[in-house]
């Protein structure tokens, strides 16, 4: 047809060109297609966004994507926000968040103004002195040897972000009532944020100098992180020991002091005395804390002065191991680094060997035989991120909750079926003269918690 | 197709320049050859063009299977994820042998027992008590009181369950802290018969053999709040009484109603008569088919019971009404809210702030707020979900402001989490100690 246009030879050119030409073309599609898979092409996307997005469209009702295997989340479909959720009997569709009313604003703080933890108090040991002798009826000690201590511990007032971050916050709780009830120890639960500022691990700085301030009747303030659990409910932590000295934390002298290790001590179990000086080393520790900027800088210091330590904001443990080693002249002489007992004791060296424990030890050692604290660091149970794989760090919670609560349970004669098991059984039959069954390890009544016999 | 083309216009035409070897040989073996090298040609190009659609394919999309790699492993999480919720939640027991196996079938004439037979205890805990001085029943003039409270050992159906119980808990321990009392906590299923409601009754009985030291056992329902954090127990008044439970006794008597008593929060005292209580009050509560017919016994005795398995409030208010012999030594209190139902007290929270104080434990400003029928820990309750987990948000946050109020903060409202405070902070704290610890107030006035 063309012959008869332009003539044969021409037609020939043509066609070849149109040879060419659709030669050419595809070429041109097969590379852009192979760059583009191979480099992408900006918000044009990649082919395999494409098979997502489509792959997408089929498969909508897959649940929502979870993250790396650290990730807990319940996989539910979007609560519905309908007028039904008002009128629901059933706890699953209700949406928790939407329960909390605030009924004032935030108080905006003066940006320009230095962070300050509370006015300045130079004579508290007077006071407190002066105040006891008014009250003999608070004394600061409960017998000789042991000093009045108040068990300080928190958490958020809203529900963990992990569906079962709750319940181990609630068995964490169980355990340390336990100990606290067979050693005479009163506890204060937190759960509420005192100083916007000082969120996060810090919060416990405010609520420390509230409570010493509060509580003149306590001679030594332990504060205790919701993820540790006691696991040596028959040791007694030697108070005589301590008797010349302020703040008691698990750590090394060398790795503080020589080292400067910002693991070189652990701040989520420690002993605080109710003193001036320990005002004191609050007013120091805290000026790291206020969040933000001066966080993320004093962040930036300890992490190039202290060894070992990753990038990240300020934390409490960092600024104390900064502050005991640079000021060592002022701190040191009052501060005990205790490493005969697990003050705190990390999990992970730990949980494995409970069972070997139980063959070759007993409760009362306190030590890496028979540890009184079991710290389940970087877990982060009520959290959806942790450092350590989900499935571990619970089922060796439960390990170690199980491991204290037999003991708990031997003094009415039942004990876990397995570390493992939620179940009890008996460990004895029952009789029919109770009061001489023998307390085993002597907790029911136990000479630590003997009421003096007043004279008077 | 544009090759498909060129060839047919090839073999139609004249030969193009294109075939070299062209016009000696002869048309026919040209055409031929023409063919097979066209056939060639296009054989190549075909294979060329499928090579790289593969190519490409696969670097793309992957190869074989429909999903990604990074995709496998996440359908792998989320599996894993599921298993791990779903075994912490269920009460499956991966060491625990099949227990119906084991169990003895059961004897329904054998009457069931809470534990072996003691006839002497009075004698044997004084005697104790005499010998163990440094453990009296009295502390600063004030009998010892255990509270003992508990919830299931697994997780609740739902988040929200367990986030109540451990604000639940921090209440008691609060309360308990300022007024000297310890409290027990029990996770534990001591009784497999005496499961649900009912495990109180073992628990209740295993602590007091082994605590002769404590004078009163105070049993407290998990959804049982305290609200009025001042209010001590007025311990004078039950002297002569073994057992205080909040009800109304014409409710009890007259009409045999099963609310007249309520046993989420009352007390026992730790003596043979409330043995010989719980001994007769068990029998009702073998799960299974005892519990069922008990079930219909108490539904067919006691004024508006719903059918159900007997549970032990039902259970207790039929044994006083048929055993008044029992009477004797209850008090069955009701001039303060030892248990406060929930529902005509949450709303007038901030009229009470307004016109009372603490201290009263009675309408004006309730002792203790009972959430019955919430249900928090189960999956449905008996009222709407918004109005029981707003309520008893209101009562934790109603009665945290009177232990916050000695450190000088505040809720920012009672649905609020935040706290606001209420007094400046000062040098000299130990003014604002005498006023504000509850402890101290309370002593003063025992003084």
């Amino acid at each position: 047809m063309l012959d008869r246009i332009i003539g044969p030879r021409r037609t020939r050119q043509f066609q070849r060109l149109l040879r060419n030409g659709k030669v050419t073309l595809l070429c041109l599609v097969l590379t852009i297609v192979v760059l583009r898979g191979n480099l992408g092409a900006g918000k044009f996307g990649t082919p395999e966004q494409d098979f997502k997005e489509i792959r997408d469209t089929f498969y909508q009702y897959r649940g929502k994507r979870t993250e790396p295997r650290r990730v807990l989340e319940e996989l539910q479909t979007t609560i519905e926000t309908t007028s039904s959720a008002e009128t629901t009997n059933n706890y699953a569709e209700f949406d928790i968040n939407k329960l909390f009313v605030d009924e004032e604003d935030d108080v905006k703080k003066n940006p320009n103004e230095p962070y300050s933890i509370g006015p300045k108090i130079s004579d508290w040991d007077e006071q407190r002195g002066e105040w006891l002798k008014q009250n003999p009826n608070f004394p600061n000690f409960v017998n000789p040897n042991k000093p009045r201590v108040l068990l300080v511990t928190g958490s958020s007032p809203k529900p963990c972000e992990n569906p079962v971050g709750d319940h181990y916050l609630l068995k964490s709780i169980k355990n340390k009532i336990d100990y606290c009830r067979i050693h005479g120890i009163e506890i204060f639960y937190n759960m509420a944020l005192l100083d916007a500022e000082m969120a996060g691990f810090w919060a416990k700085l405010p609520l420390i100098r509230k409570l010493l301030l509060s509580h003149p009747e306590v001679e030594f303030l332990w504060w205790m992180d919701s993820d540790a659990m006691f696991t040596d409910m028959a040791f007694e932590v030697p108070w005589e020991r301590y008797k010349d000295r302020n703040l008691v934390m698990h750590g090394w002298n060398e790795m503080v002091y020589d080292q400067k290790n910002w693991i070189g001590l652990n701040t989520g179990s420690f002993l605080l005395r109710n003193c001036q000086w320990s005002l004191d080393l609050i007013d120091v520790w805290a000026p790291m804390g206020p969040k933000g900027k001066i966080r993320d800088e004093a962040g930036k210091l300890l992490t190039r002065e202290l060894k070992d330590r990753p990038v990240f904001e300020a934390d409490d443990q960092s600024a104390m191991v900064w502050i005991l080693a640079s000021q060592k002249d002022r701190w040191a002489n009052k501060v005990y680094l205790e490493n005969h007992y697990y003050l705190h004791g990390y999990w992970g060296i730990l949980v494995d060997r409970y069972e070997e424990m139980i063959a070759s030890y007993h409760p009362g050692l306190g030590d890496h035989r028979w540890p009184l604290v079991t710290h389940f660091v970087g877990c982060k149970p009520c959290g959806k991120f942790g450092d350590y794989p989900v499935e571990r760090c619970l089922k060796q919670m439960d390990r170690a909750f199980n491991f204290g609560d037999n003991q708990i349970l031997q003094m009415y004669g039942f004990t876990h079926k397995s570390l493992a098991s939620r179940r009890v059984k008996p460990t004895r039959n029952d009789s029919s003269n109770p009061l001489e069954v023998k307390d085993e390890l002597g907790l029911l009544h136990p000479a630590y918690k003997a009421v003096k016999v007043s004279s008077s | 197709m544009g090759q498909e083309g060129a060839q047919k216009r090839g073999t139609s035409t004249l030969p193009t320049s294109t075939t070299a070897n062209g016009g000696s040989r002869s048309g026919r073996s040209l055409r031929g050859n023409r063919q097979i090298h066209k056939t060639l040609n296009n054989i190549k190009i075909t294979i060329l063009c499928g090579l790289v659609t593969i190519l490409v394919l696969r670097g793309t999309i992957g190869f074989g299977s429909l999903s990604s790699d990074n995709d496998l492993e996440n359908q792998a999480i989320i599996e894993e994820t599921n298993r791990i919720l779903a075994e912490i939640r269920s009460d499956k027991d991966p060491d625990d042998p099949e227990d119906d196996q084991n169990q003895p079938t059961v004897n329904l004439n054998d009457t069931y027992t809470l534990g072996a037979k003691i006839s002497n205890w009075d004698e044997e805990r004084s005697l104790w008590l005499s010998r163990n001085q440094d453990f009296p029943n009295s502390v600063n003039g004030k009998a010892r009181i255990l509270l003992v409270t508990g919830s299931p050992p697994g997780p609740c159906d739902n988040a929200i369950g367990d986030h109540y119980l451990l604000k639940s808990i921090k209440n008691k321990i609060d309360y308990c802290r300022i007024h000297g009392i310890e409290i027990v906590y029990n996770m534990a299923h001591l009784d497999k018969e005496l499961s649900g409601y009912w495990a109180k009754l073992p628990l209740i009985r295993r602590l007091m053999l082994s605590h002769p030291e404590v004078e009163w056992i105070w049993w407290m329902d998990s959804d049982a709040l305290f609200t009025d954090m001042v209010f001590e127990l007025p311990l004078s008044k039950y002297k002569d009484h073994n057992m205080v439970i909040h009800g109304y006794p014409d409710l009890l008597f007259n009409q045999k109603s099963w609310i007249a008593l309520n046993t989420g929060s009352f007390l026992f005292r730790n003596c043979q008569w409330s043995l010989d209580l719980l001994d007769d009050w068990a029998p009702m509560g073998p799960k299974g088919v005892v519990r069922e017919e008990a079930g219909k016994v108490l539904t067919a005795n006691l004024k508006g019971r719903p059918a159900f398995e007997a549970d032990d409030q039902s259970a207790l208010i039929y044994l006083l009404i048929t055993k008044t012999e029992w009477m004797s030594k209850v008090f069955v209190e009701n001039s303060y809210f030892l248990h406060g139902y929930w529902a005509g007290l949450v709303d007038r929270y901030e009229e009470m702030m307004e016109k009372y104080h603490p201290g009263l434990g009675d309408e004006r400003w309730p002792f203790v707020t009972h959430f019955v029928g919430c249900k928090p820990c189960g999956s449905y309750g008996d009222y709407p979900v918004q109005r029981c987990l707003s309520s008893m948000e209101r009562a934790f946050n109603f009665a945290d402001n009177q232990v916050l109020k000695l450190y000088g903060f505040r809720h920012r409202g009672l649905l609020s989490p935040k706290i606001k405070r209420i007094r400046n902070e000062t040098a000299t704290p130990l003014q604002n100690v005498d006023e504000f610890d509850i402890r101290h107030s309370a002593q003063g006035s025992s003084n």
